[in-house]
């Protein structure tokens, strides 16, 4: 009951500091709401390109037809260009970001045994859209090359040189042998948002560790608390009234996070208990950081600088500032050494539509830190005691 | 000499507060070294390969999409694990070589080899693409095996006759230009986030640093400093002089440390010294005038860096303003961020100097001359009042 109340009245003194209101619940969303405006029209891959030929010949004709088929629509959207150093210009202000260059000669070549090659011009910025280029005309050109490969493998084999033009014809009528499938796998995508808004909200919300932790030195300091210690009240007590009211104000922040983000800016949390358990595990691992840095500090100053560093520590770790997917197989791993990276990879799970129960694990490794951390700073509450 | 002395005291006060060392030098530095690891490779596609069994033909396959160019290539132990990985988008499409894809080719049967994909359609169409390019190679290399092989027999033998005669013979080639286009970003990797986290850290430092301008005055120290002959406008210049300092003092680091520790080449000395010396003045405006906005040094301390960390996303410190909409851009660059940030994206993308980053300087310096005036007087005005 005594920590009920100690939890209740800080809870209560919090809420009347604008700064705490600011960072748990109006930075986190205004935060969000930046990389939803910054993100929301990022979309998928698109390929603007443009054909310069100057072969004039059927094959080429081809492949600029193949670029302009409904097939490839979704794909590759081709702008007019007048010759080279328009596509060149053009490609210099971002209208395009691939150009295919067809250069005389290019269709009998195809046909004979010459090597024009065709040219995909690109920019530094853009080296997906060179390298689907480079692609798509290697995809174009395959099947040419295939029948000289053919003909040349056959005459190696020991087939008849005068037979040249009959392999080459009947090399020509085959198709390639392999060919790749589109295979969606049926995952939600991710949205920043669904990202960012969780990675945000732990991050704001961990500011709660120094604002309690910087309360009970200042009750400390001031002597409140040694007049509270001499009511039969034990130390404990005080401490875990102050972890609790850390975890309310931080499930509160993180509630306030997910269901503003999702009703205003369409987040996807997870299934409703997954996202709660995962919340609550993540605002029970920051009460006990609360404690730890409590336990581990003497006065205001240190507990705000300890708790500034836990705090950013564990977000650039964990991943809450980038997309921790992208990263190296090294900082995916280091994002699992800290609860918000467990609680960014269960909320990632559930976000791109793992079912509820994949959010075990994270929740079990949160948990596993929050003991480890009260269990740390229990010792070292005992130990430092006067 | 007042003023000097005041700013001494109060540099010498941030360089003995552990706290402000650890933001000023060690937060940027991990931030950079985070960030930097990351968006090295950022853009390049990954492509992951389920390796089927290891008979001649799928062995093949995969030696051919392992030297996949310009393609981050990982093996995946199997499917379940291809289709986790991409879920969670550490890959951006999966090849998983079909059991039995040896047994159906030398059948003389067509092979479908799946691609798994989880992205948006147009995304997943990029990867078809680039590993439809490597797959042709492969299946017109097999395609040549096979027509020997029907007149002679051996396709093992005729694959590596059509694998030697591929590399040798001379065959439609396609090949790649870049145009010498300057680049609208900055470099990949650290040659990004080193400059742009200076920006962030030397604007969030002083924004949090109104703190100690706040703490001043709640103690009284001001006062008792003005109790000796001390006029108020020395108070002014002293803690205007220490934010300057302190800023061009951690952009210094920041400067030193990407330099040395991640090989940041930071351009045109002089472009990017003058862009260092107008931000430490915009940082030092805003540092001042957060001393006079705020109520108390918690609200700074604590208020400071979201804000900071807010108009660095809008202004292109988080990521490149050339990845929003445009509205969200026009919008970014009502901040100095943006603009400082353009600049740097001219010294280090595009080899400019000092004459190219004009314009950025000069509204740079203009955000800096409205900061520090509106500061000086708010500051002054306090002091005074």
């Amino acid at each position: 009951m005594t920590i009920l109340i100690i939890a209740a009245k800080d809870l209560r003194q919090r809420l009347r500091d604008k700064s705490a209101i600011v960072l748990g619940f109006l930075a986190p969303v205004a935060i969000a709401w930046l990389m939803s405006a910054a993100f929301g029209g990022v979309g998928g891959f698109h390929l603007e390109a443009a054909v310069v030929d100057q072969d004039g010949g059927d094959i080429a004709a081809a492949f600029t037809a193949m670029l302009a088929d409904d097939d490839l629509a979704d794909l590759v959207t081709l702008h007019p260009v007048s010759g080279v150093d328009d596509a060149r210009a053009k490609l210099a202000d971002g209208e395009v970001s691939a150009v295919f260059v067809l250069p005389a000669g290019f269709s009998a070549a195809v046909r004979g045994t010459a090597a024009v090659p065709v040219t995909v011009l690109g920019t530094v910025d853009e080296p997906v859209a060179r390298q689907v280029g480079v692609a798509v005309a290697e995809a174009f050109v395959a099947r040419f090359n295939a029948v000289r490969l053919s003909v040349v493998t056959a005459l190696a084999a020991g087939a008849d040189p005068a037979t040249v033009a009959d392999l080459a014809a009947e090399a020509a009528r085959l198709d390639l042998p392999e060919y790749l499938v589109d295979t969606p796998i049926g995952s939600r995508q991710l949205s920043a948002i669904s990202y960012f808004g969780p990675g945000m909200g732990i991050f704001f919300a961990m500011f709660a560790i120094g604002f309690t932790a910087r309360g009970y030195h200042a009750e400390r300091e001031a002597g409140t608390l040694d007049r509270l210690l001499a009511a039969p009240v034990r130390r404990g007590s005080v401490l875990a009234g102050k972890s609790l009211a850390a975890f309310a104000y931080a499930m509160a922040s993180l509630t306030t996070m997910a269901v503003v983000t999702t009703l205003v800016f369409d987040a996807y949390w997870g299934p409703l208990p997954a996202a709660a358990a995962l919340i609550a595990a993540m605002a029970l691992a920051m009460a006990a950081l609360t404690a730890l840095v409590i336990s581990l500090t003497r006065n205001q100053r240190q507990a705000e600088g300890l708790a500034s560093m836990l705090t950013f520590g564990l977000v650039l770790l964990g991943g809450n500032f980038v997309f921790v997917s992208v990263a190296p197989a090294a900082l995916r791993g280091l994002a699992l050494f800290t609860p918000n990276g467990w609680a960014l990879r269960g909320f990632t799970d559930l976000a791109t539509g793992a079912p509820a129960t994949a959010a075990l694990l994270p929740v079990a490794a949160i948990v596993g830190f929050a003991a480890a951390t009260a269990v740390i700073a229990t010792a070292a509450t005992r130990w430092r005691r006067p | 000499m007042i003023p000097l002395t005041i700013a001494g005291l109060e540099l010498g006060r941030l360089i003995r507060d552990r706290t402000a060392v650890f933001f000023m030098v060690l937060l940027p530095t991990v931030i950079i070294l985070v960030i930097g690891a990351t968006m090295a490779d950022a853009g390049q596609l990954r492509v992951g390969i389920v390796a089927g069994e290891s008979t001649v033909l799928s062995a093949d396959l995969v030696r051919e999409l392992r030297s996949m160019p310009g393609v981050d290539v990982q093996e995946v132990a199997d499917e379940d694990t291809a289709r986790t990985r991409l879920r969670r988008g550490e890959l951006d499409a999966a090849v998983v070589v079909p059991v039995g894809l040896d047994a159906a080719l030398r059948s003389g049967a067509t092979a479908a080899i799946p691609l798994l994909g989880a992205g948006a359609e147009s995304s997943r169409q990029a990867a078809l693409s680039a590993v439809s390019g490597t797959l042709a190679r492969h299946a017109t290399r097999v395609r040549a095996a096979l027509f020997a092989a029907e007149r002679f027999g051996d396709l093992d033998s005729r694959l590596a006759t059509a694998s030697a005669a591929q590399n040798a013979m001379p065959s439609v080639g396609v090949r790649a230009e870049t145009v010498d286009a300057g680049s609208d970003f900055l470099p990949r990797g650290f040659g990004s986030s080193a400059p742009t986290m200076l920006l962030l850290f030397v604007f969030i430092n002083s924004l949090a640093g109104g703190a100690a301008i706040i703490q001043a005055r709640t103690l009284g120290i001001h006062q008792r400093v003005m109790a000796a002959p001390v006029r108020p406008r020395h108070i002014v210049v002293g803690e205007t002089l220490a934010y300057l300092l302190i800023g061009l003092l951690q952009s210094a680091l920041i400067v030193a440390i990407g330099a040395v520790l991640f090989g940041v080449d930071w351009g045109d000395p002089l472009a990017a010294g003058a862009l260092i010396l107008v931000w430490a003045l915009v940082g030092t405006g805003t540092g001042v005038l957060s001393g006079t906005l705020f109520r108390t040094a918690e609200q700074a301390t604590a208020i400071g860096p979201a804000v900071g960390i807010a108009l660095g996303m809008l202004g292109g410190a988080m990521w490149p303003l050339e990845i929003v909409p445009p509205p969200m851009r026009t919008i970014g660059h009502l901040t100095p961020h943006a603009w400082a940030v353009d600049g740097w994206v001219e010294v280090l993308s595009r080899g400019g100097g000092l004459f190219d980053i004009g314009l950025e300087l000069a509204v740079l310096g203009g955000f800096a001359a409205v900061l520090l005036t509106t500061a000086s007087l708010r500051l002054r005005r306090r002091l005074t009042a």
